[in-house]
């Protein structure tokens, strides 16, 4: 039984680097600022880890860094959507294997919700490029997206 | 430790080692040094590894003490891997005897030693082969036998190098080098694979008792340090990385009996640098099973990053000490009562700044591409940010900094631990910088500031923006809290433009929530700065979600009603108005895109929802929505206000405007005493671009027409006269409108000019009106009048329209205060309904001019009259006749049936110099039933079966009735009666309608008549001819005698004729060229099947006014029938002199045939045929 892993908060973040959803699993305000800060701050790491020249065919990126008592991990689809987890810093080996599953199953949370047919009830009809309208799956309008993201969370070891 | 250096022994015969020859062979021996690029291919090892430089350090055998006197495992290169042996001996019997007992000596004790090579390097002497050359044979045996004696299995390990002055020349010691070479990886092979063989059987026993942890990692180390001395570090790291997997496994089975405590923390120890391998006799405490965990974590590190950083990996070093200090810092904190208060904190610190000394020390050795360099600096940064975190720890501890965002968050200990107050004696910490900080408060926010700015500095270097905006804010924080308030303020107000255009609205709002605390802790004047902070902070309120906004205060709602309160007086305090854009906010979107018109006076209501996103109410004063339409026209609405409640509002907004017509929402305005929050509603994408969005589309609103309301239009006048400055009648009608006074403007987008001041007042109206130079102005005009103007204009390019903008300003009696603006584009067709054209026929001195009248568009023209008629008073006498018939019905033309006019010139006095007009009075059918249908309606109202007030209404839906069926115009067009086909009008006027419409055509047939003036020159001809052939009516008789009855012709009968032609200078004009002549020329049409013609078929005459120039010819019709008779061309002939009309150029000519509708009847032949008819035989006879 490998150590239980510790899910502190999940940022989902659009290919044009806005935020569709930061979920810190924290009630402290300073907390969830800090997550908020964590998250836009990977969008640099992303950055530079897709930019580093290196064919992108892994949508899994590794630790992007490790700050204030948090792992940041980072996934990007291959939408160029950006998953962010943070962990709580422990001193155990933390495998990539454990990370990537949970990245899979927010991952498909997300294409979960944004199948939503309704998401688009307002927009033109060939937007198909357009993220705005899946950038509507975040909002507190669309509480599905949220149920599923605290059910990976609590599964990964949360405290929701 | 010797780097890079393997050992190898040498011997002998003592002859030659004490011998200068032997000082010479070392001295080249070691030029050759290091090897290059010694390829090893191991059995475990998938690839070849490359051993870029290995370095040997010869020693003498004899110094080598033989077999490990310790147990502790020695690298595997620290004993010699090969042991050379140098014969020197030409002589065959000296080898028998002496030199082979030698080598038997020294192979038999080197080959007992495990996991080394030997070699033997025969030396042959250049300088002897000169001497004997005879002797090759020989000496090639002393090698021969070497081999034989020694080389036992397949390896040769005998080489050859051959003595010369030119010794350290490389290519001399190729064969040596490369058996060097081989030797050394053969031992080198064989010694890795027993030593692996090794630890792999230790590491299989680790679940045996008695099984050590410590000495497994020094057996396994000694593998690595084997690597790392031949320079193959990858693989050095490799086994480090295993330890530490292994390390991790024992750390779970929490199984760490081998080590000492956790941590037994020495003087210097959070101030040590944490890569430095030596700065504790680390091996020693590790074969003592006396080592600390924190001890062991560390050399582990460090021996790590040192192999990362000989590869030059230094990013790697920076990712994996923050890792480890991370993560190994929150380790340490869970047994903090061994440890002393500040320790973690300390270490991490200074290591974390140690590394980044040590990384840009390796760094700076090595040539970084552009890529690494970026990362480089992101991982110093993080390491410095790091750092920096634990002065924020320190700092909370020690109530320096406030224990709140964003100093409290980013510390390992438990928010509880965090609050404890903390004196700064209490703290154990060696580090010099932190040591005199820790005691000043100044000292410390200088290194705490400083280290933010090197960190800062290192993620701009390496480009990552985030993080420093991150680091800038927490500065603004610092500066908040030292109360250093314009600097904080600045910096927070900066900061929103950089979350913004992401939308990430939650650091947004904090920022710009923090630059308004700060902004009220300075006191400064709410201003519009202020204002503008607010609306941002207001709009990014909205846009997130209520849970999610992360700003400090506690009840939001009383929070927003205080900021919104202090902008309304903010607003009320400002200079001028202020504009602010795009605001989401309050949103005003229209509720009814039908327009609903007023009723009672001119104008129009919309219906808007206002969207207030608040949770409290917002002071407003008005809303206003701008609607555009074509040329510039822009409606406003607007409704006065209060207040705008939470959620949305339903407003009726008033625009006094009489416009019509599909407009465009443009804007939204909602002012809040002097602040005004506007919306652009219309995108300015170009046309190529295609609105994606539906709510990019333009949003369109109908205004319907108020039949009512004040009205002006304009069109041609009814009478247009051709070749006079062009007139636009311009209507007003005032509709429900008593007029206290009204000025009406026109201008033109196309260019033209207007003359208003030579307006004509059109009509019988008395109303009093001032003409000025670009505008009439009226004054106190009545209900429902229609007040007309002529007004001249200048058209620049002639187009086939004008488009007209008429702007009234007007103000009714009853609201003399508002004053309404009616702005009104047409397009006013200037081209003519109906085009002339005429052809004229000369007849002697009488003129027949036809004038064909057709339709220019696809409507049809109603003609009444067409006149010809004289301008001034007819000097020269001109006597025009119209034909009678089409005097008394109206002609209708249609665009496939052009309408002909046919009149009669007769001028005395020849040409006619002053030019005629031609008048048509027509009108459209389309307008003739529009005068006919109003003019019923309006009578029905006199009447009193209709209100008056509904005329408008009705004659509307009768007209658009008709235009929507076109089968009432055939009818209508030929009997004059028009029947309305089904329509929608209340049931007791249905019968009474179409009667009043059959009663009142045949009034209405009086007026609404248009008129066209049209100049007509009439056309100048100097030669008339008048050509004739006469056949006579008895044409063999004699002269003279008249027969009673017409001779009959025949086919193929010459006859006699006689050809006149007549000439007339009549239209030639002027009096003076009547009396000339002129040579012309006839020439009788050749009608080759019809008639052969005799005589001068072709001639030259001099044509005189009114004088007859006759010939006979003779005609000869070629078969019977009705034949017309030739024509005859006369032409004038070209000649100079007297005969010329004044000019060189020939005159004008018209010949006419008087015998054109004559024929002549031609009979067959008369002759006479016999026919004989067989009338049988008699066969009785």
């Amino acid at each position: 039984m490998p150590p239980q892993l510790r899910l502190n908060a999940v940022a989902f973040i659009s290919p044009q680097n806005h935020p569709i959803l930061i979920r810190p699993f924290s009630q402290s305000k300073d907390e969830q600022l800090k997550y908020h800060y964590l998250a836009h701050t990977s969008l640099d790491v992303f950055e530079e880890r897709v930019n580093s020249g290196t064919k992108a065919t892994e949508s899994y990126l590794g630790l992007l860094f490790s700050m204030e008592n948090a792992a940041v991990y980072g996934y990007i689809t291959p939408l160029k959507m950006k998953i962010v987890l943070a962990l709580a810093l422990s001193d155990v080996v933390v495998r990539d294997a454990d990370i990537t599953t949970i990245f899979r199953a927010l991952h498909m949370a997300y294409y979960h919700s944004v199948a939503n047919p309704f998401l688009k009830l307002h927009t033109a009809l060939d937007t198909s490029g357009d993220h705005s309208a899946l950038m509507l799956a975040g909002s507190p309008k669309w509480e599905s997206f949220r149920r599923r993201v605290d059910e990976i969370g609590r599964a990964a070891g949360a405290q929701v | 430790m010797s780097a890079n250096s393997v050992p190898v022994t040498y011997a002998a015969p003592p002859t030659f080692l004490s011998s200068d020859h032997w000082k010479q062979f070392q001295a080249a021996f070691l030029a050759q040094l290091p090897l290059q690029n010694i390829h090893w291919k191991s059995a475990s090892r998938p690839s070849i590894r490359t051993i870029q430089q290995l370095n040997i350090k010869l020693v003498p055998i004899d110094s080598v003490r033989d077999e490990q006197t310790t147990q502790i495992p020695l690298t595997v290169i620290e004993r010699p891997l090969l042991n050379l042996y140098i014969v020197v001996c030409e002589d065959n019997e000296a080898y028998k005897n002496v030199v082979r007992k030698q080598i038997k000596d020294w192979h038999s004790s080197v080959i007992q030693r495990k996991g080394q090579e030997w070699l033997i390097l025969y030396m042959d002497r250049p300088d002897t082969k000169a001497t004997a050359p005879s002797f090759f044979q020989v000496k090639a045996s002393v090698l021969d036998k070497i081999k034989a004696d020694f080389n036992v299995d397949k390896r040769d390990r005998c080489v050859q190098i051959a003595w010369s002055p030119t010794f350290d020349n490389p290519a001399t010691w190729v064969d040596v080098i490369t058996k060097v070479k081989e030797g050394l990886l053969s031992a080198f092979d064989a010694s890795v694979t027993q030593r692996e063989d090794e630890v792999k059987r230790s590491e299989n026993q680790r679940q045996m008792p008695g099984w050590n942890f410590c000495t497994f990692f020094i057996l396994k180390e000694s593998l690595a340090s084997s690597f790392e001395g031949v320079g193959l570090y990858e693989d050095a790291l490799l086994q480090y990385d295993e330890l530490e997997a292994s390390f991790y496994q024992v750390l779970r089975e929490k199984n760490l009996s081998w080590f000492g405590t956790l941590i037994s923390p020495g003087p210097n120890d959070d101030s040590l640098p944490l890569l430095s391998t030596t700065k504790k006799p680390y091996r020693d405490l590790i074969l003592a099973n006396t080592i600390s965990v924190f001890d062991f974590r560390v050399y582990l590190v460090a021996r790590q990053c040192t192999l990362l950083g000989r590869v030059g990996k230094v990013v790697e070093v920076g990712r994996k000490t923050i890792a480890f200090l991370s993560a190994f810092g929150k380790r340490l904190l869970e047994a903090k009562e061994t440890i002393p208060l500040g320790f973690v904190e300390s270490w991490i610190y200074s290591s974390a700044l140690s590394v980044v000394e040590q990384c840009d020390h390796w760094a700076s050795e090595l040539q970084l591409e552009e890529s690494s360099v970026a990362a480089f600096d992101a991982i110093k940064g993080e390491l410095l940010e790091l750092a920096r975190h634990q002065l924020d720890t320190l700092g909370v501890q020690l109530r320096y900094l406030p224990l709140k965002s964003p100093f409290s968050t980013s510390s390992f200990l438990l928010p509880e631990e965090l609050s404890q107050l903390v004196d700064a004696s209490d703290y154990s910490v060696t580090q010099p910088d932190l040591l005199s900080s820790l005691k000043d408060k100044e000292a410390f926010f200088d290194l705490y500031i400083k280290l933010t700015n090197r960190a800062i500095e290192r993620y701009a270097k390496a480009r990552r923006r985030k993080f420093a905006l991150k680091l800038h804010g927490s500065l603004a924080a610092l500066d908040v809290h030292r109360g250093r308030l314009p600097t904080a303020l600045q910096t927070f107000t900066s900061l929103p433009a950089h979350y913004a255009p992401h939308e990430w609205t939650s650091l947004e709002s904090l920022a710009l929530f923090e630059a308004m605390a700060t902004h009220s802790r300075l006191e400064r004047a709410k201003d519009t700065e202020w204002i503008h902070i607010l609306l941002a902070f207001l709009k990014s309120y909205v846009n997130s979600a209520e849970n999610e906004l992360l700003i400090q205060a506690e009840d939001k709602a009383s929070y927003i009603q205080t900021l919104v309160d202090a902008l309304r007086y903010a607003a009320d305090e400002l200079g001028a108005d202020l504009l602010h854009t795009d605001d989401d906010m309050l949103t005003v979107q229209i509720y009814d895109k039908n327009v609903e018109t007023a009723g009672t006076q001119d104008g129009s209501y919309l219906d808007v929802v206002v969207t207030n996103h608040l949770p409290c109410d917002m002071p407003a004063d008005e809303v206003i929505v701008i609607l555009t339409g074509p040329e510039t026209e822009k409606l406003r609405y607007s409704a006065k206000i209060d207040t705008l409640m939470p959620g949305n509002t339903t407003l009726k907004l008033f625009c006094a405007m009489p416009s019509s017509g599909t407009h465009v929402l443009d804007s939204t305005e909602i002012r809040i005493r002097k602040l005004i929050l506007q919306q652009q509603c219309r995108r300015n994408s170009g046309p190529t671009q295609n609105a994606r969005l539906l709510k990019d589309l333009p949003v369109l609103v109908h205004v319907p027409k108020d039949l009512r309301a004040l009205s002006v239009s304009a069109r041609q006048p009814d009478s247009i006269e051709l070749g006079q400055p062009p007139q636009l009648l311009v209507s007003l009608l005032t509709g429900r409108n008593l007029l206290s006074s009204a000025k009406l403007k026109l201008s033109s987008s196309s260019g033209a000019q207007f003359d208003c001041k030579s307006a004509i007042l059109h009509g019988r109206d008395t109303s009093t009106f001032e003409l000025q130079e670009h505008s009439i102005t009226l004054k106190d005009v009545d209900k429902d009048a229609v007040i007309s103007f002529l007004v001249p204009y200048t058209e620049a390019p002639a187009f086939q329209a004008l488009t007209v903008i008429m702007d009234v300003e007007y103000t009714t009696s009853s609201e003399p205060d508002l004053r309404r603006v009616l702005r009104t584009a047409r397009l006013v067709p200037t081209s003519l309904p109906v085009a002339v054209n005429v052809q004229d026929f000369f007849r002697g001195s009488k003129l027949f001019s036809q004038f064909t009248v057709s339709t220019t568009s696809h409507q049809f023209v109603r003609i009444r009259s067409a006149e010809l008629s004289v301008i001034g008073d007819n000097p020269d006498g001109v006597e025009i006749e119209g034909c009678a018939g089409a005097r008394d019905s109206i002609i209708t033309v249609t665009p496939v049936q052009p309408g002909n006019f046919l009149f009669r010139l007769i001028s005395k006095h020849g040409s006619v110099r002053d030019p005629l007009r031609l008048t048509i009075t027509y009108r459209m059918l389309r307008d003739e039933v529009e005068v006919l249908v109003k003019h019923a309606i309006d009578h029905m109202a006199t009447e009193s079966q209709v209100k008056p007030t509904d005329v408008p209404f009705l004659v509307n839906a009768v007209l658009s009735v008709l235009e929507a069926d076109s089968s009432w115009i055939e009818p209508y067009v030929v009997t004059d009666i028009l029947r309305v086909p089904e329509i929608d009008i209340p049931d007791k006027l249905t019968s009474r309608l179409p009667m009043a419409l059959q009663e009142k055509c045949r009034e209405v047939l009086e007026y609404g008549w248009r008129e066209i003036c049209i100049p007509v020159d009439v056309p100048r001809m100097n030669i008339i001819a008048a050509a004739r052939i006469r056949i006579p009516s008895d044409p063999f008789g004699q002269a003279g005698s008249q027969p009673s009855k017409r001779v009959p012709l025949y086919a193929g009968q010459p006859i006699p004729a006689e050809l006149t032609i007549t000439t007339s200078f009549h239209w030639g004009g002027g009096n003076e060229t009547k009396d000339k002549a002129y040579r012309m020329r006839f020439d009788v049409e050749e009608l080759i099947k019809e008639w052969l013609v005799g005589g001068r078929k072709r001639g030259e005459f001099l044509a005189k006014d009114g004088a007859t120039y006759t010939m006979a010819i003779t005609l000869i019709a070629l078969h019977h029938g009705e034949l017309p008779l030739p024509k005859v061309a006369v032409t004038p002939l070209p000649l100079a002199g007297e005969y010329a009309m004044g000019s060189l150029a020939l005159p004008s000519t018209e010949t006419y045939q008087m015998h054109g509708a004559e024929k002549i009847l031609v009979l067959p032949r008369g002759g006479r045929s016999t026919f004989i008819l067989d009338m049988g035989t008699d066969t009785a006879s």
